[in-house]
């Protein structure tokens, strides 16, 4: 392949030029891979933090107070719904409570449920970070943040008054750190037969179902579906309870879509200036060679190979310095890691090589029409 | 009886449009046989560059044509030209025109190498046996650019050489070259129209240098004034 040999002896003959573009090119696809993986890493950071231990989708009765019936027929719509993730699926009661402790005094909500099915969402023996995670019937997991504000360590027994009127005790298991003050301050989580025998509700009352789902930003998709099979109960999911936050992630996305676009926007004006360069300063030598019989088709190729050395090689080392960088990002005590998908990495990559293409397309044109004679009679 | 090689046939060439309009060339028709050895003299502007450029199929006639072998390459398409241009026509230009990134061997072969039809064993052969039949043995491996002028112009003439082509068009070969040189260059272009039978159509000002040609072409203001030849005319 003849243009190739050309276009690689031009390469090597101004070797500080195509150093330069070939730098260009790999810090465009480094930045491209290490935003882009940065943003989705955040997002995922993000979405996980505010709802990976927290229901996605929650089934409830439309009146306030009353028990949803856990019944065949929920669990059959439950089951149909492949993006339900079953193992995570509980019902739960919930009961309000409030604990005294001399003068001070805070309103605690009981969750309670399995501890087998609530670990499905709540991940509780996961994140007890003191004492043990177990709900018998005494047994309440209190959280982090109330454990501190009223000095309580597992093994201590406290006294609830219950909603109703009733006063019981409870043995602290295990104090759980869900991530969230709000929540490791007021809700802790005691054996489902407490709020049942409160409430007053039959074994198949419950005061909501909640699961997830395996791609959270369906859930909205999957609760119209529940919500036409369920005709008397009322389903909501967390996109409709968390509007800012789906504001906020899907601004972040759009602002890495303009970095990424402007990067390889930089790299095509960056590589189409360099080869058009390239293209004026050897017109003599393919003058020459056109003279000597090399057709438009080849000549114009030599520029198209260029582009491919030069996109290639700046690709690959492009993914190479982002690897580095995202090495060194994992030293840089951030609460999350960058993950690159290879499926994104290779798309940059592929991006860098149609980028390069792309901004070889001017030279080659003009390669191609290069006629002999204007070098000839130019001397 | 030589074959007829090329028909230049009421060539004309007018540059601009209108009252702007210059006639570079006007009517210049001729043959050149297979083999022959001739020049076309002139003085600066007289247009026989653009004669030369013309039967080098580099520049296209306003009117008239040009027939290699019988065929108008008007005729045929851009690659067929260039194709054309490749297997039977070489050139030498006043300036060596050599390729700066590639090696002295790389420069004489590259003809070859666009023509892409020798397997690589053959290329090497015919590229040392050009260098070797102007002198340049030894220096296969140099860069062009470490080489003199008169290297460089035979380097140039070599490479023109690469692909045996019917004839050689050749533009001021010796004129940035000494007389010592100049002498070399053209008792080496006899040695090789003697020695492959490749015609030569070279262009100079110098009638001294026509003078070692077989038959020497006058342009004057673009038409054809003089076809004189010095030995006897092959008889086409």
């Amino acid at each position: 392949m003849l243009s190739i040999r050309i276009a690689w002896r031009f390469l090597g003959s101004s070797r500080g030029q195509t150093a330069l573009i070939v730098g260009g090119i790999a810090v465009g696809i480094a930045v491209q891979i290490f935003v882009g993986s940065l943003i989705t890493s955040l997002q995922a950071s993000l979405v996980d933090q505010t709802i990976g231990s927290a229901p996605q989708i929650t089934l409830t009765d439309p009146e306030e107070g009353e028990p949803v019936v856990f019944s065949s027929r929920v669990e059959e719509v439950i089951a149909g719904q492949p993006q339900i993730r079953q193992e995570t699926v509980v019902p739960v009661r919930n009961a309000t409570s409030l604990y005294t402790d001399g003068s001070d005094s805070a309103p605690l909500n009981l969750i309670g449920g399995e501890l087998a099915k609530l670990n499905g969402i709540y991940k509780l023996t996961e994140r007890t970070v003191e004492g043990e995670a177990k709900l018998g019937l005494s047994d309440v997991m209190i959280g982090k943040d109330f454990a501190e504000k009223f000095n309580i360590d597992p093994g201590d027994s406290i006294s609830l008054a219950l909603q109703g009127g009733t006063r019981a005790s409870f043995t602290v298991t295990g104090v759980f750190d869900l991530g969230s003050a709000a929540f490791n301050e007021r809700q802790a989580f005691v054996n489902g037969q407490v709020p049942q025998d409160v409430l007053g509700w039959s074994s198949s009352e419950y005061g909501s179902i909640q699961m997830q789902v395996e791609e959270p930003f369906a859930s909205a998709e999957v609760a119209a579906a529940m919500r036409s099979q369920l005709p008397g109960v009322e389903v909501s999911e967390w996109q409709a309870e968390n509007a800012d936050l789906l504001v906020a992630l899907q601004s972040q996305g759009t602002s890495s879509y303009i970095i990424q676009t402007f990067v390889l926007v930089a790299i095509a004006l960056g590589i189409a200036s360099t080869l058009a360069i390239a293209a004026v300063q050897k017109t003599r030598q393919i003058g020459i060679l056109k003279a000597m019989g090399l057709s438009d088709g080849r000549a114009g190729r030599i520029f198209l190979w260029q582009a491919i050395m030069m996109g290639g090689t700046g690709s690959l080392l492009g993914v190479a310095v982002a690897y580095f960088l995202l090495f060194g990002f994992s030293f840089s005590g951030a609460s999350f890691s960058i993950e690159p998908k290879l499926s994104f990495v290779f798309l940059s990559a592929g991006i860098g090589m149609a980028v390069a293409l792309a901004s070889a397309i001017i030279p080659t044109r003009a390669t191609s029409k290069l006629d002999p004679i204007e070098v000839i009679q130019g001397g | 009886m030589a074959e007829t090689l090329l028909v230049a046939d009421s060539l004309d060439k007018v540059y601009g449009e209108g009252a702007a309009a210059t006639h570079a060339m006007r009517g210049v028709s001729f043959e050149v046989a297979e083999g022959e050895f001739a020049s076309i003299i002139g003085q600066s502007g007289s247009g026989k560059s653009t004669l030369l450029n013309m039967l080098g199929l580099l520049d296209t006639p306003t009117a008239g044509r040009v027939l290699y072998r019988g065929t108008d390459p008007a005729t045929l398409n851009k690659a067929s030209r260039s194709k054309l241009r490749n297997e039977l026509i070489g050139f030498v230009f006043q300036f060596h025109y050599l390729l700066p990134e590639f090696s002295v061997y790389e420069n004489v072969a590259m003809p070859a190498l666009i023509a892409g039809t020798l397997p690589p064993t053959e290329i090497r052969e015919r590229a040392s046996e050009a260098l070797g039949l102007l002198g340049l043995d030894g220096l296969e491996d140099k860069n062009a650019n470490q080489l003199s002028g008169g290297q460089k112009q035979r380097v140039a003439i070599a490479r023109a050489l690469m692909n045996r082509p019917a004839i050689l068009l050749a533009d001021e070969p010796t004129g940035n070259l000494d007389t010592v040189n100049t002498n070399l260059v053209y008792d080496l272009f006899r040695t090789i129209s003697s020695e492959t039978g490749t015609a030569f159509m070279i262009v100079t000002h110098d009638r001294s240098v026509a003078q070692r040609t077989d038959r020497i072409l006058e342009i004057t203001d673009g038409r054809l004034v003089q076809d004189v030849r010095s030995g006897p005319a092959p008889r086409l």
